[in-house]
Formats: C-alpha cells, structure tokens, sequence
C-alpha cells in the first residue's frame, strides 16, 4: 500500500501523541480512582482544569504531527475531510447529535493512515464547532476523542480492498460510537455529583466498583438512546457507501500523488533551456 | 458618551469577557445571580453583536433552557441525592430488581430536591448563555488567526474547511435534487450513502485544483524553519508533555504529594506551550487589517474579571447566599456579587458599534 501513511507519524509524535492519550484517558476517568478529599475540593475546578490542560496539549500535539511536513495536496485532503466532517455535523445538528461525520474520519484515517485519521478527526469537529458556534470547554475532549477513533481507524489491521474490510470498518464505527457516547459523559458527570439521580451519582472517595456501577447505571439511562443509534448509523453509512468512498479517498490520494519525492534534475534542467534556445 | 466609529473589537477581548463571565457563574448557584449573568449575555449580545454571521445565543439559550427542564423531569422521576421535607407531589413507586436496588424510580418529591437540581441545572445554563455570548460577539474563527505560526498548516487546512462545508452542502443539494428529477425521494440511509460519493469526488476535485493553485502560488515550500529550532521546539514539546503527565499523577495520587504536582504541571504546560512558540519564531508573516486593540478592549476584560474575581472570593469566603442552602426558603442576595455581575454589562455601553448594515 503507497496511500497509506500520508502524515509518517516519526518518534516525536509517536511519543506526543502517547503522552496525550494518557492525559486524555486521565481527563476522563478522573473521578474513579482520585482519592475523596481532592473530589470534594477539585471536583468543580477539575473539568476546568482538564479543558484548558487537553486544549493545550491538542494543540501541541497537532503541532508536532504535522511539524513542517504539510504539503499543499495534504492540506487541501485535510480540508476536504474536515470540510466533509463539519457540514455533517452541520447536517446533525436537527438531529440530537447523530454525528454521522464519524463515518467520514473512520475513512479518512483507514486510507490514509492514522498521522492522517488524527488531524482530520480533530479538525472535522474544530470545523464543526466553527460553523454552528458551538466552541465551548467540551470541544478539547471531543478533538482528543474524534483524533483517538480517526487515528485508531489508520491502525485497523485490514488489507486494502479485502472483502472483509467492508465489515471490519463497519464493527469499529459501532464500536467506536458507543465508545464517544461512554467517554464524552464523563467529563460533566462528576459535576453533577448529588444532583445527579439516586444511585447514579458520582461518589468522592467511593470504591471504584461502586463509582462504575453507578456511572454504568447513569449511562444506561442516560445516554445508550443516543449512541446506540449513533453507532448503529454510522456502522449503517460505512456498509452501505464505505467500498465507494474508500475507493473516492484512495483515487484522491492516489492522483494528489502523496509520497512521491519531488526530483528537480539539473541534467533535464539544461536539456529544456537548450530546447528551449534551439527553438 | 461619544462613540468610537464602527469596527469590530478584538476578538480576545469579547473571548476573555465571556470565560471571566463563565468563571463567574461556575462558582454560584444562587439562581437570581445566575439569572442576571443569563440577562447581562442577552443585553449585551443585543447591543453588540457581529451582524455578520447568524447570532448562535438563542440556540444555547434553547439548550439551557432544557438542560433545566430535562434535570427537573429526571430528578422528580429518579430522585437525586438531597433529602427534603417538603413534598410537592407522590408519584406512584415502582419496585426494581436486586441489581438496581440504589436506584429510585418514582416515590415522594420533594421541593428541595426540585430546588437543588434547578439551581445546578441553571448554573449549566448561565455558563453556556456564555459561551454562547462569546460566540455570538465575536465568531470564533476570527480567533484563528492567532494561532502561532507553528500551526499554521493547520489553521490553513481549517479554513479550507470552513470554506468547503457549505459548499458541500449546496453540491449535496443538487444531487439530491437531480436524483429526485429520476424519480428518487432522495430520503433513507442507502439514499444519504449514494449521495456521498459523487458529493465528495467534487470535493475532492476541487481541492486538488486548490492544492495546484497553493503550490504554483509559492505554498508548499518543504522547509520553512531551521531544523534547529524545530528539534528544539520537538524537545521542548517532549519536556512539557512529560512535565504534564507527571505533575499530574502528583496531584492525583495523594501520596506522591499534592504539592509537587501542581507547579510540575504548570512547568510542563508552560514548557509545552513554549514550543509551540518556539518553533514559530522564524516564520516572519504580514497580516491583513491586524486587529487593534485599544481602551474599550481593556474595559471589556476588566468588565468580564470584576465577576470572576468577586465571585471567587465570595465562594471561597463562603458568602451568605453564593451557594444557597438546602432549604426550602428563598436563597439571601449576596448584594455585592450582584454589583459584580452587572459591572459586566458596561462593554454593551461603551464599546464601540460594530459595522452596522445599511440602516
């Protein structure tokens, strides 16, 4: 496969990356293994806190995996993932947050390797954000989700144009909705802490077990209506249109012709100007 | 008071006016306070908004509005964690299995249970009427490009974007369009998965074409920062996110200490931040219509910290009525953070007007 890796993702960005999904997973599961005094005292600041912390590190991260190595074709794909992305979310929004633009990133990443999956993943939600005006503290955790399912969609063990890349793509948009629905909770549910219903709170100090049932119970109730139906489309959409739009990314990028070095000859340099005098 | 003539202010400044105002709300649950921070949004989004772009604040006020409707729905079916006396209504219970013995599904509501998830649910409210309020007085891609150098890429690949989206849309349309001139309803799942093919082979047509004009324009030079100041800026990022990572574990984990953690942290963001600076620091690049920033962006800062300075101290001071007691008796009026909160309407007075259509 020459499509695959547009963005090589080298050491630095391996290691940033790494770095930043450890913070993020932290970001997230916080509320289960912090002990009850720094709940109690940090439980209001702590999603703050986290918001300008990942903002922070997508950034960095975003900065270190395209250091210097965008070209123009690049951009203009990254563009147009994003661009894609957005307007689905454009699209979405009557719609209680079906995201259906996962569908897009999942292709994004699966044929252009995951340096690609994650920039556009991260992108595709900023542009979102953009164009309906809804930049607010949750749109860090939402890059860090959306660049994690893009960057984990480069990563899928599959062969190119195999019969069984259709359904394996499909299983991971599923899983990969509920997954979103699982995470993106959890950054304001230990702010609702009493208020939150009986027996789904979160509890400052409380054994994990307990917290995780709890949390179980809140998402149960909560939230399955919403991401069951997401995962469910955006399986639905890779079944049905993802052969076709994986072939569209892969004649894209074949025709932008990515990782072709570009050689200036000198030798052919002198050739065209002697045509050119011969003439 | 003589007005300015018209521009736009700073974007920053409206940004930082409405986080200081965020800050403010996040600390206090006293529901007239939080309502008056809901008001100052409004008041001030009418006065100076960016009529350029669709005003986004109705939305989030929408959403407020059922983030509090959906918290008092939940909370009379499934109780939450404030015990009461007063009760309002009986709601026939309903026995659950074992498994689900924690939780409540019908029984008593009482009044203070109602009163607690309101006020919760309203600070969530007055919090995004402000983010709403930044978004509807200066849209936030007017903030891209401050973005330092170092993503510059990206911010590019952000605007190509923005751009595209609602063309997208407008290609989406026609095809849908020539698809119900063939007699398709043009409605259903297997009718979206048709349309995205020929949509996107469009998009991509066009932004090859883009990508040709960018590089014949000069765009894709290879190199553009010394590999020096790049490893420095790799090194600096490395540094700052493993500063991060272990000032973090410091503040999580009691035992390593807590106060180790929290200067670690800040080092390490402060590190990471620099190298995003740093590896911009010799890319030179001309602006177009910089932005200025002038006295009225100053007030508007302060305008947004006044709140957030004074409601902090007030709940860390624990003020009577910043955080109302469970009971159910109307909550006193800190006086003072209400002062506070409407020092935050000025910048809708003494800004200047935004460009204003044709009257």
């Amino acid at each position: 496969m020459t499509t695959r890796r547009v963005i090589p993702l080298r050491w630095p960005a391996v290691v940033a990356v790494a770095v930043v999904g450890i913070v993020g997973l932290v970001a997230f599961t916080w509320p289960f293994f912090v002990t009850g005094d720094f709940a109690r005292d940090h439980g209001n600041d702590a999603p703050w806190l986290f918001a300008l912390l990942l903002a922070l590190l997508a950034v960095v991260c975003l900065a270190e995996v395209t250091a210097g190595r965008l070209d123009a074709k690049t951009i203009a794909v990254l563009g147009v993932a994003a661009a894609a992305g957005g307007a689905l979310r454009l699209l979405s929004a009557g719609t209680a947050g079906l995201e259906p633009m996962f569908f897009v990133v999942i292709v994004a990443g699966c044929v252009l390797g995951p340096g690609v999956g994650f920039v556009s993943g991260a992108l595709a939600v900023t542009v979102g954000a953009l164009l309906t005006g809804g930049v607010g503290p949750w749109l860090p955790f939402q890059m860090i989700c959306a660049g994690g399912i893009g960057l984990g969609a480069g990563l899928l063990p599959v062969r190119a144009g195999g019969r069984s890349e259709r359904w394996v793509v499909a299983a991971y948009a599923l899983v990969t909705g509920l997954a979103y629905g699982v995470f993106m909770n959890l950054w304001f549910w230990p702010f609702l802490g009493t208020g939150a219903p009986t027996g789904m709170g979160f509890v400052p100090g409380a054994p994990l077990a307990e917290n995780l049932g709890h949390y179980g119970l809140f998402y149960l109730t909560t939230s399955l209506g919403w991401d069951l139906p997401r995962g469910v489309l955006n399986a639905g959409l890779v079944l049905l249109a993802g052969p076709a739009l994986l072939r569209v990314f892969r004649r894209g990028a074949r025709r932008a012709a990515f990782g072709v070095p570009v050689v200036f000859d000198p030798a052919d340099d002198k050739h065209l100007q002697g045509a050119g005098g011969a003439r | 008071m003589a007005q300015a003539r018209a521009r736009l202010q700073h974007p920053a400044a409206w940004w930082l006016w409405g986080l200081g105002l965020a800050t403010a709300a996040s600390r206090t649950t006293n529901p007239a306070v939080l309502l008056l921070v809901i008001g100052v949004c409004v008041v001030v989004v009418d006065e100076r908004r960016d009529p350029a772009t669709p005003n986004p604040l109705p939305a989030f006020l929408v959403i407020g509005a059922v983030v509090v409707a959906f918290r008092l729905v939940m909370t009379a079916v499934l109780g939450n964690g404030i015990a009461g006396d007063t009760v309002v209504v009986t709601l026939p219970r309903i026995p659950l299995p074992d498994w689900a013995a924690n939780v409540r599904l019908g029984g008593s509501v009482t009044l203070e249970a109602l009163l607690y998830a309101a006020y919760d649910a309203l600070r969530l409210a007055a919090i995004l009427a402000c983010l709403g309020a930044a978004n509807a007085l200066a849209s936030p891609r007017r903030l891209l490009r401050y973005l330092p150098a170092t993503l510059y890429d990206v911010g590019t690949a952000v605007v190509v974007g923005l751009t595209f989206a609602p063309q997208l849309l407008t290609d989406a349309r026609e095809v849908r369009a020539a698809r119900t001139l063939r007699g398709r309803d043009g409605r259903g799942l297997r009718e979206t998965a048709r349309l995205t093919v020929p949509v996107l082979e469009t998009a991509f047509e066009r932004s090859l074409g883009l990508a040709a004009s960018m590089e014949s324009r000069g765009y894709g030079r290879a190199v553009r920062s010394s590999d020096g100041s790049r490893r420095t800026a790799t090194g600096l990022a490395l540094a700052g996110l493993v500063g991060v990572l272990a000032g973090l574990y410091g503040l999580l984990d009691a035992s390593a200490g807590g106060l180790l953690g929290l200067p670690v942290l800040l080092l390490g963001a402060v590190l990471a931040g620099a190298s995003l600076l740093v590896g911009a620091s010799r890319d030179g690049r001309s602006g177009h219509r910089r932005e200025r920033w002038a006295w009225t962006e100053t007030v508007t800062v302060a305008a947004g910290a006044v709140p957030a300075a004074v409601l902090v101290v007030a709940s860390v001071q624990g003020w009577d009525g910043v955080v109302p007691s469970q009971r159910a008796e109307l909550p006193a009026l800190p006086l003072l953070a209400v002062v506070a909160v409407l020092v935050a309407a000025i910048p809708a007075w003494v800004t200047p007007h935004p460009r204003e259509a044709a009257p």
